[in-house]
């Protein structure tokens, strides 16, 4: 099976995987982790529209990350 | 472990992530025995109650709901300070039993305090029905607390925690989360440990300030720092460096990572895997899930979330909340605001003559006072209407979609999307609109969307531009309207340009990270509950403010023969018109401009007691307003009245809702600014036009 790293803003509805990286400062590490993001974490995109922030799906959660906090985080996409 | 024995009189204290239930919990358990007030100097909501059970009495504080205990927001750092204040002889911690995975983070981020502890697994029934299957001696065996499970909503169902609270109190054991710390950030973490202040009264344990200082939380930093001396400091410095460092070196999963190629991650991260890890390990072998128990979305979430359908669809719920919320309150407002001050009146008087049968102020002075008393309680209900109405939207967990849908459109005035409720809000009143922005929970966003707020035209600005506009400009008053919400437009994003830079700092993590719930019922108790404290709170503030500024501008307005020419406000306003009509303000606009900075709705009284005074010739108050101004000074009063302040009482709760004199006077400033520019050029184009 073929793995790539592509970040959140960047990924397709269907896209699943795990986060490999979380880049940014302590609040927003702190901000993510929280709710449920940390790296190793299992994802699914639900939804990604341009406009829109990025609706995905982790640890029987529905999460919606704003475009700016996607930028920064990274997923290995395992489909 | 040390174990305490319950006392007679026990305080609890509820802890948990948003959404898993705490408020139905701790309203069940008080029922009206309950107070709500604020965190002192805080924007948050302190709710605390009182229950008995079996010959005890407890009182119960619900913490405010936050995602951990990291001091990133108000509600995280309050819900620090009551633990560490020791008042709490039990925490119960809320867990959602369908998202035990990340609501135990919170669990994860707790244990370490040295304060006892129940677990309670909410919203056990929904869990079950959708097939998955939950082991709590389990988890209670591996955490060495009690764990409770239950659904909040059932008050039938709170048997096992009462028996709970009758069983002795333990202190949750950590000791695995530790071998995790240990093995993943390494021997070190051992040495930093044994650096940290080890007083046996303290309720953080060395633990749980180590990993909170790895983590980089400022606060705790802080703390440590003034309670051990230097010396030790410095080596507490240097070995987080250290460990920083190594961190960067060490791969966290080793031989069990999902990822191919495992990156290094920095040691604040470290901690957070940690603890996830630990819930995995305590919730191994006690959960079995049911293999298409997740969660899709459904044709309402669809449309809700819609690329194209979503924004409609949110105006459409959005509008169909105001004109609901008005069709609850407008009855009361027409037949009691209205009515009842008017039919009294006659009586008062009457009584009032045979008292005080030379002075008349007396009883005029007692109808205005209950006049205004009225119209706070019209405004209470008014805030109680959009408070039931948008407050059952967030119950049933429709507000986070119309965050989602909006979140774009608001960053482009450095908002998030959870400032778009406030801001619709406010068309029908901007003190709605106000006390809503509290869901923000960074501090300058909150008071920009407040800002916002104030530009957005509240029910009484409607009803006044209507009437005014109709009588000087008949059908034509649409392009007013239309020119006036374009330049509403054109201000909000000048007004974002203007504070934005000083309130949002860029990159401070302001953007929006948010949970998006599964719809569920909702909870009658609790939101009425929430309509009855804003509305209650509201009616206090309002009652002492505007009793307060309405009489004193009556004092000001009113004359011994009833004749507005001979009272202070027409001899001030007379003064002023010089420079006021540089403006396109003649006194009489200007005064009632003034007037409208106490309530939009005033600006009508006012001019129609100084038009109907100012020229007895005709009866008919529009006549006399075409005589006595022109096309452009009637637009010029329009767009003057359209920007100034929203009302006193706005200006009151905003200075609580901000804290902030500062910020609050100079919006006051800045509003009455722009409007009398605004008023400037509708003169000059008015000018023009007509």
């Amino acid at each position: 099976m073929k793995k790539i790293n592509i970040s959140l803003i960047k990924s397709k509805k269907g896209d699943r995987g795990y986060i490999s990286s979380i880049d940014g400062d302590n609040h927003l590490i702190a901000r993510i982790t929280s709710i449920g993001l940390s790296i190793g974490c299992e994802v699914e995109i639900m939804q990604n529209y341009k406009k829109r922030p990025v609706l995905l799906y982790e640890r029987d959660t529905v999460l919606a990350v704003n475009r700016e906090a996607a930028k920064k985080i990274m997923m290995e996409k395992v489909n | 472990m040390k174990e305490k024995k319950p006392k007679q009189k026990i305080n609890i204290a509820i802890l948990g992530q948003p959404n898993s239930g705490k408020s139905t919990l701790f309203n069940n358990l008080t029922g009206s025995n309950q107070h709500i007030g604020n965190w002192p100097g805080k924007t948050v909501e302190k709710k605390k109650g009182k229950f008995s059970y079996n010959n005890k009495d407890f009182t119960i504080v619900d913490l405010p709901g936050s995602y951990s205990l990291h001091s990133c927001s108000d509600e995280e750092i309050i819900t620090r300070d009551y633990i560490a204040s020791g008042e709490a002889d039990i925490v119960c911690i809320m867990v959602d039993a369908s998202q035990m995975e990340r609501s135990m983070f919170m669990l994860a981020d707790y244990v370490g305090i040295k304060c006892p502890t129940i677990l309670i697994i909410n919203m056990i029934d929904i869990a079950e029905k959708r097939g998955r299957k939950i082991d709590k001696d389990l988890i209670s065996k591996k955490l060495n607390i009690p764990v409770v499970s239950m659904s909040a909503s059932d008050s039938k169902d709170y048997q096992s925690f009462f028996d709970a609270l009758e069983k002795e109190y333990k202190i949750p054991d950590y000791s695995s989360l530790n071998t995790f710390y240990e093995d993943k950030i390494g021997s070190k973490f051992k040495e930093f440990v044994e650096l940290m202040p080890k007083d046996q009264n303290e309720i953080f344990s060395p633990f749980w300030l180590a990993a909170k200082i790895i983590e980089g939380d400022a606060l705790t930093t802080k703390i440590v720092k003034s309670k051990i001396e230097k010396p030790v400091w410095d080596k507490v410095f240097i070995l987080l460096k250290n460990i920083k460092n190594e961190s960067l070196k060490t791969n966290i999963f080793q031989k069990t990572c999902p990822l191919s190629t495992c990156k290094e991650c920095v040691c604040s991260q470290k901690i957070g895997i940690c603890k996830f890890s630990w819930v995995s390990e305590i919730l191994k072998n006690s959960i079995t899930k049911n293999s298409d128990e997740r969660i899709y979305m459904g044709r309402f979430d669809r449309l809700a979330t819609h690329k194209i359908w979503g924004k409609p669809f949110a105006f459409l719920m959005m509008i169909s909340g105001l004109v609901a919320s008005f069709l609850i309150t407008m009855p009361v407002l027409l037949f009691i605001v209205m009515k009842v001050p008017h039919l009294i009146a006659p009586h008062i008087n009457d009584i009032m003559l045979l008292f005080t049968p030379n002075m008349p102020w007396v009883s005029a002075l007692i109808n205005e006072t209950i006049e205004a008393i009225f119209m706070a309680f019209g405004i209470a209900f008014f805030v109680a209407g959009s408070a039931l109405v948008f407050g059952f939207m967030e119950e049933v967990g429709y507000m986070a979609r119309i965050s989602y849908v909006f979140d774009n459109t608001m960053s482009k005035l450095r908002l998030q999307g959870k400032s778009m409720m406030p801001i619709l809000m406010s068309f029908g009143c901007v003190i709605s609109g106000a006390t809503s922005a509290r869901v923000i929970d960074n501090w300058g966003q909150r008071v920009l969307t407040i800002m916002m707020a104030w530009l957005v035209p509240c029910a009484g600005t409607w009803g006044v531009i209507s009437l005014f506009g109709a009588a000087f400009f008949g059908f034509n008053t649409i392009w007013v309207i239309i020119s006036l919400f374009l330049c509403v437009i054109i201000l909000m994003h000048i007004t974002a340009r203007i504070f934005g830079g000083k309130l949002v700092k860029e990159g401070s993590g302001t953007g929006l990270i948010i949970e998006l719930p599964p719809y569920h019922k909702p909870k009658w108790g609790v939101l009425f509950r929430f309509v009855f404290n804003r509305a209650g709170g509201m009616f206090k503030r309002a009652a002492v403010f505007i009793v307060a500024i309405w009489l004193l501008f009556w004092a000001l307005s009113y004359s011994a023969d009833g004749n507005v020419n001979n009272s202070i406000i027409y001899k001030t306003g007379h003064f002023v018109e010089p420079i006021t009509i540089w403006f396109g303000l003649t006194w009489e606009t200007f005064t009632a401009f003034l007037s409208s900075m106490m309530g939009k709705e005033a600006a009508l009284g006012v001019l129609g007691s100084v038009f109907s005074s100012s020229n007895a010739n005709t009866s008919d108050i529009a006549l006399q307003m075409q005589q006595v101004l022109s096309k452009p000074e009637a637009l010029a009063f329009l767009f003057a009245f359209f920007f100034n302040i929203p009302c006193f009482a706005t200006v009151v709760v905003t200075r609580e809702e901000t804290h902030s004199w500062k910020w609050t006077l100079c919006m006051v400033l800045y509003f009455v600014s722009i409007s009398l520019v605004m008023a400037k050029l509708a003169y000059h184009i008015g000018n023009l036009i007509f």
